[in-house]
């Protein structure tokens, strides 16, 4: 079927940040709060409890002068995801359009896949020893729904529906912009590691926005995907090494025998 | 302009947005700082704090000099055609008449000259030397490209873009809007700002135009309808001025000296004789108008005087409706001080504020060890305070009012939490209680409680169609309300109607016993109005809720049209003449068989006695806008020797700071995640993590003279007090090339105080008791002082 | 079961207002199945307008029917569609309108009540440095003495030129900016009925 998604357009964005309190209305996450560190954007990564956040990226430019570039940043739900292809529990899934959904249930709080992602997005959630991320909101989108961040987007700058009319869209709208004052104007996430399920409308180049010009999914992973996982967790402590790696496969070979209290508190 | 819409209303950047989109408009951001509204601007150009007057004025200089003005706007609809008496003179930032003792104008010598029958006398060439036209032309000549940038710190290039991009918007075709909040009001200037603006407008032919206006973004979510409902000492209820003690003694002298012979407003004994009768129906209104306080004449009880007497022990009781002086009023620690004199205080909030706890240890601790504002600790101060909690917005059913008028109703969602109550049910039950202890009274001075008329149901909870129906104004039968009058027009002034809010007379026009249908407030139908296909849709809305005056969504939108009645842009069509009658998308502001060419046909704007916009007026500090520089200020006035706002009250003269001690500019503002005083975000946890903490913004170039790394904590310093807060060093401020010399700009957001989960200190513990000439609203936004490392 | 636009059209089309609030809705035949169904199904959401700026935002409070008084009720608040200020949209602060009633704690993810609310009256007495909890009918009957005694020891019924002014120029009342409009009818009848000359909002700060 077809792939939906959400295009976000930065040219838009006024980063009023309604879609990262939006996301927190609706997926039910509890407040983070850390000290200001000298930037509007006080998480500095996603989390546990915040799917999302919006970057603020502020720079000069000798012609342009001063800009302050503004980019939501979630999950991208790959359509190879990484994530997916190390989880050694099959907690991770893609929706027939397109969402990588992590099944919490499943989960076991191994923590591999924030190693695997290009993006390092899964993150850890301490109190349920779980992943989280962002789910596209599966659970809305699929009663005929959008996501909670596009449905509340006060000037359009996140839109959802059909990638393929949406891509359309990016293009036309990029077009524009470098015909208007954003040469550099691009899109991202038509075909970065084969297609992201998100696409973005740049005024400037990926870095400026924070985002990786071409992102990789972490060599030792290939290896994992390829030769590793399909023999389970007994060969990770040799193949790969390092302590943060045995605390991973300590944990699956744990749930294995079955000594794992699923949703334990530490 | 003024504001920062981005941030402090983000939905508006939907509308510029779609704006942009859709009709390749340009969005210009004029800031001292480059905001998130910058960053989606088409130009941006900075400004120093406090020089709106010499941006807009050049402006205007530019728009006059070169004709850009839409002439037969401003020939049919503004008074550029008015001739000025000869008596009125200029000189040296002065107008004629002033009293520097009193620092005062008398006006006089600005007046029209009048025909014989008590018309204006006019030129509609627009030539005579002596018109509005003409006088401006000669005032704002002066405002040059060059000294106006001088005086702003405005490149002069960016300067040039928005003066050419805004005055384009002259053509007939085309229309510019100006957004404006507080950065536009709370300077010793606020009202000639607005004012300037106003005239940039009415030159530019942008007034009562779809797309066009001066529009204030308010920053409550019903502080349009709390100015309409007059909870401010210099109005009552639809903009009728409260009675002073000689100048009003009493109801027919009110009626004499109040109504104009022209205009609307000649009606307004009738919105008075209404009001009294809502407030004291079995009276006669002769008798009741001595039931309304009346003030002691040119006696100013503005905030500011309010706390000033405060502090001076005059008042003794005090109660607080969901605002938080010590945080949001200026001079806070002088108003944290002045609480201190009650004898007790009623605080109502949803939260525990700051001035609620004013007397607790946390309001005590300041940055540094000695206490040189001389705070009270709790157990040397005496108010009693009694606290009580109010529920939540979506808690309770009411309507609110919001920046366009609209009156829309908000219901109940869920329970109060705990024993929570409604404001309603709060003033509900003290009223009450009030009247109880008053009963049986038979003093003369007690009437106005004794006979005050309080039928509001029988329970705890007053029923809020009974409030509204008053609200809207009814027939008064036999002392009883009686049938709902279908709005203001059916008001009498021989106390046969009563009405609670003549601008809101309309909202409640029958009663057919189904609220749904009978609240217009409580309509939720979004069609958009069209009556002919050739004019499409402005966005009217005008089933959606309700809108005052009588639904009107534009008002003087008689100013769309051509003086014969005929759209200037089918594209923003509001109304227009039929040939028989004003009809079109919109409820018109004009008599609706008016005839366009027949007498008063082109009298747009019916609330002035004049009957057109007013680019030359009466404000307490001359006729038009003159710049002048804030009470603190780094610099020198280069466009006169008037360094100060020659009609300014003076508070504090002691207070002043000077740029030996205090060299940097200082402003306050807002970011999105909070809103106001921050009692109502900083207590929300998902607003609290994105933004914890006070900052304050400074440039590169400052933090690096001053040794502050970003995150650092720093101190800024005034004559009234000191705070603490996280350094932001950005890009985004610059400092000002003013007169060949750099000076620096800071701004404090001013959301903090100690309690909720991101606290911070109050940057208003820094700004000035000192205000407008004419509103006496605070200089929040320009002041003096210093900054280092703590 | 799936619901299918149709349908959901119809569940969601009904207000306490009897009016329609849609949501954005689109159609899309789902297959993946291993989610819970959405929460606010079946829920009428209840108009309300934005208590923050003045722009008048509409939005849309979908709470739990039957839920105790005293505990959690909401399930979300969202921008209301069919408003045409907003369309549904809604900043950082409109979105985060749940918590101003409740709110998911950092420690167990649990919903419960936003703590900070206050939900007794409290009570300073002189030189106190605490809160004492009174119950709602004690300080009525305080504060509305407080009133009469400030009142009745400083009201001017004529000045000294024999104008009745009706006047106590020892009271004063402050906010109401973000009061309903029918409160403030209440208010500045019963302030101004007592003799205020100080009334101030938000307006002039």
């Amino acid at each position: 079927m077809a792939k939906m998604t959400n295009l976000y357009d930065v040219s838009k964005c006024t980063a009023c940040r309604g879609c990262q309190v939006a996301c927190k209305d609706w997926n039910q996450l509890p407040a983070v709060i850390e000290p200001f560190k000298g930037n509007y954007q006080t998480h500095e990564d996603t989390n546990g409890d915040t799917f999302t956040i919006v970057k603020f990226i502020e720079g000069e430019d000798p012609v342009d002068g001063v800009y302050w570039n503004f980019i939501k940043y979630q999950c991208m739900h790959c359509s190879d995801p990484a994530c997916m292809s190390v989880c050694p529990q099959g907690a991770y899934s893609k929706t027939s359009w397109g969402a990588t959904y992590h099944d919490p249930e499943k989960c076991i709080g191994c923590q591999y896949c924030t190693y695997a992602c290009p993006f390092e997005i899964p993150k850890y959630r301490a109190r349920e020893d779980k992943i989280t991320k962002c789910t596209l909101c599966v659970d809305r989108v699929e009663e005929g729904l959008t996501p909670a961040c596009a449905r509340t987007c006060p000037t359009g700058a996140l839109k959802f529906g059909e990638r393929d009319e949406l891509l359309q869209i990016a293009e036309e709208r990029a077009k524009f912009l470098r015909a208007n004052g954003f040469p550099r104007a691009t899109i991202y996430g038509k075909v970065e590691l084969g297609g992201l399920n998100k696409l973005y409308v740049l005024t400037d180049t990926p870095d400026k926005f924070d985002l990786p010009l071409d992102p990789k999914v972490p060599g030792q992973i290939t290896f994992w995907q390829n030769w590793v996982q399909p023999y389970f967790g007994w060969l990770i402590p040799i193949a790969l090494g390092g302590s943060a790696i045995s605390f991973v496969t300590t944990r699956i070979l744990a749930n294995k025998n079955g000594d794992h209290t699923e949703g334990g508190h530490e | 302009m003024g504001s920062n819409a981005a941030e402090n209303h983000p939905i508006s950047f939907k509308w510029l947005t779609e704006a942009r989109e859709k009709r390749g408009a340009k969005i210009i951001s004029v800031d001292p700082r480059f905001t998130r509204t910058s960053a989606r601007a088409d130009i941006y150009a900075p400004l120093r704090s406090g020089t709106d007057i010499a941006f807009i004025g050049g402006m205007m200089n530019y728009i006059l000099q070169n004709k850009l003005y839409h002439e037969e706007y401003v020939r049919w609809f503004t008074n550029a055609t008015f001739i000025v008496k000869d008596t009125f003179g200029f000189e040296d930032g002065l107008f004629s008449g002033y009293d520097p003792e009193k620092r005062k104008y008398d006006a006089a010598s600005w007046a029209f000259v009048m025909n014989e029958d008590g018309t204006y006398q006019k030129d509609m060439t627009m030539e005579n030397p002596q018109c509005v036209l003409q006088i401006m032309k000669k005032h704002y000549a002066r405002y040059d490209v060059d000294l106006v940038c001088r005086i702003t710190g405005t490149p002069k290039n960016k300067y040039m873009e928005v003066v050419e991009a805004y005055a384009a918007t002259g053509a007939p075709d085309k229309v510019g809007t100006i957004m404006y909040a507080m950065g536009t009001t709370q300077h010793t200037v606020g009202t000639e700002n607005v004012r300037s603006f106003a005239i940039l407008q009415l030159l530019l032919g942008n007034i009562g135009r779809a797309g066009g206006g001066v529009n204030a973004l308010r920053g409550e979510s019903n502080v349009q309808g709390s100015t309409d409902w007059a909870l401010l000492y210099h109005i009552l209820p639809g903009y009728l001025a409260t009675p002073e003690a000689k100048k009003h003694p009493d109801y027919a002298t009110y009626n004499a000296v109040e109504t104009p012979k022209t205009g609307y407003w000649k009606n307004k004994p009738k919105f008075l004789s209404s009001m009294l009768k809502c407030y004291w129906m079995e009276d006669d209104p002769a008798k009741s108008y001595n039931y309304l306080p009346k003030r002691i004449d040119g006696k100013n009880y503005s905030h500011i005087a309010m706390f000033e007497d405060m502090y001076k022990g005059i008042i003794k009781g005090m109660i607080i409706w969901g605002s938080n002086p010590i945080v949001g009023g200026p001079n806070a620690n002088k108003e944290q001080k002045a609480l201190a004199n009650l004898e007790w205080l009623v605080a109502i909030d949803l939260w525990q504020t700051e001035t609620s706890e004013f007397w607790s240890y946390k309001a005590l601790e300041r940055p540094t060890d000695k206490n040189e504002y001389d705070i009270k600790p709790a157990d040397e101060i005496d108010t009693e305070v009694f606290f009580l909690p109010a529920c939540g917005s979506y808690e309770k059913e009411g309507s609110v009012s919001n920046s366009g008028r609209w009156m829309q109703f908000r219901w109940q969602a869920a329970d109060p939490v705990g024993e929570s109550k409604a404001d309603l049910e709060i003033v509900h039950k003290l009223a009450l209680k009030i009247k109880e202890l008053y009963a049986g009274s038979s003093r003369v001075e007690d009437e106005p409680i004794t006979r005050l008329t309080w039928e509001y149901g029988h329970g705890d909870h007053p029923d809020i169609n009974v409030i509204a129906r008053e609200i809207n104004g009814f027939t008064v039968v036999d002392g009883k309300p009686g049938p709902q009058v279908a709005n203001f027009t059916k008001l009498m002034d021989d106390g046969t109607t009563a009405c609670g809010n003549w601008i809101y007379s309309g909202c409640y026009p029958a009663d057919t016993g189904n609220p749904d249908v009978d609240y217009l407030a409580r309509r939720r139908i979004n069609k958009d109005d069209q009556v002919d296909p050739n004019y499409p849709p402005i966005g009217s809305y005008s089933q959606w809720s309700w809108c005052w005056p009588v639904n009107r969504r534009i008002i003087y939108n008689r100013c769309s049209c051509t003086p014969e009645g005929v759209p200037w842009d089918a594209n923003r069509a509001s109304i227009w003449w039929s040939g028989e009658e004003w009809t079109g998308n919109d409820v018109q502001d004009f008599g609706k068989n008016t005839d366009p060419n027949g007498p008063g046909g082109r009298n747009a704007f019916i609330m002035r006695p004049e009957e057109v916009g007013c680019m030359y007026s009466k404000c307490n500090e001359g006729p038009l806008p003159e710049h002048y520089e804030p009470w603190e200020s780094p610099v020198k006035n280069l466009l006169n020797s008037q360094d100060l706002n020659p009609a300014v009250q003076i508070f504090e003269p002691d207070k002043q700071g000077t740029t030996d001690k205090y060299p940097i500019i200082g402003t306050t503002y807002r970011v999105s995640e909070h809103w106001q005083s921050g009692i109502m975000t900083r207590t929300q946890p998902w607003l609290a993590e994105l933004m914890p903490n006070c900052f304050v913004e400074m440039s590169e170039e400052l933090a690096r003279d001053r040794d502050i790394k970003n995150g650092d904590d720093v101190i800024i310093t005034t004559t009234r007090g000191d705070i603490k807060a996280l350094a932001c060093v950005t890009k985004r401020f610059k400092p000002f090339l003013i007169d060949g010399n750099y000076v620096h700009q800071i701004g404090v957001l001013w959301h903090f105080g100690f309690n909720g989960y991101a606290p911070g200190e109050p940057a208003n513990r820094l700004t000035p008791h000192v205000g407008d000439a004419n509103t006496t609203i605070p200089e929040y936004k320009a002041w003096l002082c210093d900054v280092r490392r703590a | 079961m799936k619901v299918t636009r149709r349908q959901f059209l119809k569940v969601t089309g009904a207000t306490v207002a009897s009016f329609a609030v849609v949501d954005l809705g689109f159609d899309l035949s789902a297959t993946a199945s291993e989610v819970q169904g959405v929460r606010t199904k079946d829920v009428k959401p209840v108009p309300t307008i934005c208590p923050f700026c003045g722009a008048g935002c509409g939005l849309v409070v979908y709470s739990r029917d039957g839920a105790p008084a005293d505990g959690p009720q909401l399930l979300s608040v969202q921008g209301d569609p069919d408003n045409p200020i907003n369309r549904g949209g809604a900043c950082s602060k409109g979105s985060a309108l749940f918590n101003i009633r409740e709110v998911y704690s950092p420690e167990t993810g649990e919903q419960e009540i936003n703590p900070e609310r206050k939900t007794k009256p409290l009570y300073r007495a002189p030189k106190s440095d605490k809160w004492v909890e009174k119950d709602w009918d004690w300080m009525f009957d305080e504060i509305a003495n407080r009133f009469k005694k400030t009142r009745d020891e400083n009201f001017e019924y004529k000045d000294e030129n024999g104008i009745i002014v009706s006047r106590c120029e020892a009271l004063a009342s402050m906010g109401g900016a973000a009061l309903d409009n029918e409160e403030l009818q209440l208010i500045s009848k019963l302030m101004r009925a007592l003799g205020m000359t100080y009334i101030e909002h938000q307006a002039r700060i």
